[in-house]
């Protein structure tokens, strides 16, 4: 029952993301009042149910890579023998941060050319600094104390690693895989300029023909699937 | 694996360490008998640390030789060797996300002990700790007082039954009551399950009060090594003279002597002194009830509360000092 409780409003706002994509062209009266001008006034081209579908699997694609990388690239600098490279990659984590997504997007182009990988690239190039970021803050905010006294009782470097530092780091990366997820549901719209299916299409061509409507049905989805998707995290972190 | 008593269980020989071009320990030589309690102490940077923290290879050394139980611990695997040397700190080093029971537990699951096997010791070690195990063994180390941590944290070390025990200022952030008190205890565990420790102090009178053996160290070498009455009465230097207290040295040694070891019989007429002293008790508490009561004599009693003996002003004066 506690459970139920806890997980209750994450599983609510599913519930009305998954309710708007299936009934949102019933509302066609309504977006009809919005652009009385118009013969269409529902985005024809798909479903908002496969665009929502792909949407999200471009975001949890580029999420799982974002945090296997991100996680594995800060632990492995705050390690004896990644030293080194620490000074750079939290440079360029901070750094990486003030670059807009949309020129994330544009360099990926001529890398991989137009499509769904492209968008997962740069998803995950931009979702990687908030986790980097937070992941070694976490790590490193790990009091020197218990470090020591891990060591001194004879943890191995894995179970140090695994029993102590990222357990205590573990507030700190889930902030950081929020951030980026958050983020990347808005940023993957984008997507849909250099030939991806997300919900940003609808949007695009709202924007393209000057049709309010569209631009407000994709605006929706990706608005109810960033709240329930930081719902979700505001209750397992 | 315990050897006689007698033969070094921990054996320094000539040992150094340099970090780049500054040298932190310069060739030290100590033994440290099995079952003794031998205490490192010295003004802040002189190496205390280091040293204790070469015997377990959280730093290696870069010279000389450190033997345990008659083995080089080179030839030891490094995360084995830990598991078999109890190590305590200063701030504890408790895990922050742990409860008690499971820090206490810690090394035991290290060694794979069964669950019940571990459960029982930690139990036990709580109760040997003074911490009742209904209320602590579920908390977390933030609720725990500094004494309590510390306590939990010496239970820690102890989990594995090692032989050798390293402790780094364990009392060191504690108040002088919280202090006294733990040493205290430090004895008393101590005097049941003879471990061999190496306890790092800047305190002299802590070293005074726990040592079998002290170890005077500066500027990365040793400079005195004794048992406490002899560092107190024949100090090397002046610097060890300033450690022991220079012109209260009279009372520390008084603090370190029965009063068993002063005592006088009876005198022939059998009049007893109205205030009575422990035969256990130091000479500087006698003193303290002479001042106080104004006497200048003491009837001496064992713990069962028998008159054993007497102790007269005049005793100390004519044998207590050099
Ligand atoms: N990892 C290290 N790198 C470089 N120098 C170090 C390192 N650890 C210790 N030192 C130096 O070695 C010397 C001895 O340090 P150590 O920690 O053993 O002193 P200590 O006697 O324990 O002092 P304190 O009472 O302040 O704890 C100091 O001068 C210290 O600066
Ligand atoms: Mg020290």
């Amino acid at each position: 029952m506690r459970g139920l409780r806890r997980y209750a409003p994450p599983l609510i706002w599913l519930l009305v993301l998954v309710l708007t994509a299936v009934y949102l062209s019933r509302l066609e009266p309504l977006f009809a009042w919005l652009e009385p001008d118009r013969q269409t006034v529902v985005y024809p081209r798909q479903s908002f149910v496969a665009l929502l579908l792909q949407h999200a699997a471009i975001v949890a694609v580029a999420a799982a890579l974002a945090i296997a990388l991100g996680v594995g690239a800060a632990i492995g600098v705050t390690r004896r023998a990644g030293e080194e490279f620490l000074p750079l990659v939290s440079q360029l984590a901070s750094i990486g941060q003030t670059f807009p997504p949309v020129a994330v997007l544009a360099l990926s182009v001529p890398a991989l050319g137009y499509g769904a990988e492209a968008v997962v690239v740069a998803l995950v190039l931009y979702g990687l600094l908030p986790i980097v970021r937070n992941t070694l803050a976490g790590l490193q905010a790990v009091d020197r104390g218990v470090l020591e006294s891990a060591r001194g009782i004879g943890l191995s470097p894995w179970q140090t690693l695994l029993w102590v530092e990222l357990p205590i780091a573990a507030p700190a990366i889930m902030g950081g895989i929020r951030t980026s997820v958050t983020i990347n549901i808005a940023t993957a719209a984008i997507g849909s300029t250099i030939g991806a299916n997300t919900l940003g299409n609808p949007i695009i061509s709202g924007i393209v023909n000057g049709n309010m409507a569209f631009t407000l049905q994709g605006a929706v989805l990706i608005g109810l699937m960033a709240v329930t998707v930081d719902s979700a995290f505001s209750r397992i972190a | 694996m315990r050897p006689d008593a007698g033969t070094p269980m921990i054996e320094l020989d000539n040992v150094s360490k340099s970090f780049g071009d500054a040298v932190a320990v310069d060739g030290i030589s100590l033994n440290v008998p099995a079952g003794s309690l031998c205490v490192l102490v010295g003004t802040s940077g002189c190496g205390k640390s280091t040293t204790l923290r070469m015997i377990n290879r959280l730093i290696e050394h870069t010279g000389g030789e450190i033997r345990i139980d008659g083995h080089q611990i080179r030839r030891f695997n490094e995360v084995t060797l830990r598991r078999r040397i109890g190590y305590a700190i200063q701030n504890t080093g408790l895990f922050p996300h742990w409860t008690v029971a499971r820090n206490i537990g810690v090394v035991p699951r290290l060694l794979k002990w069964d669950k019940a096997r571990t459960r029982e010791r930690v139990e036990s070690l709580m109760a040997l700790l003074g911490l009742d195990v209904e209320a602590f063994a579920g908390k977390y180390p933030h609720q725990l007082s500094g004494g309590q941590a510390q306590r939990v944290g010496v239970a820690r070390a102890l989990a594995a039954d090692p032989d050798i025990l390293l402790m780094d200022e364990p009392f060191g952030a504690l108040d002088p009551i919280t202090r006294s008190s733990l040493q205290a205890e430090l004895l008393r565990i101590q005097s049941r399950i003879r471990k061999t420790i190496v306890f790092v102090t800047h305190d002299m009178d802590e070293a005074l009060r726990l040592a079998d053996q002290i170890v005077v160290m500066q500027a990365g070498r040793i400079i005195q090594q004794g048992t406490p009455s002899e560092i107190l009465a024949h100090p090397s230097d002046d610097f060890v003279e300033t450690l022991v207290g220079g012109r209260d040295r009279g009372l520390k040694r008084a603090s370190l002597t029965p009063v068993g070891e002063m005592m006088e019989s009876l005198p022939d007429d059998g009049r007893v002194p109205a205030v009575h002293v422990l035969q256990t008790d130091s000479m500087r508490l006698a003193v303290s009830l002479m001042l106080w009561h104004g006497v200048s004599q003491l009837a001496v009693v064992d713990d069962t509360g028998e008159t054993v003996g007497m102790l007269p002003l005049r005793r100390l004066v004519d044998d207590f000092g050099e």
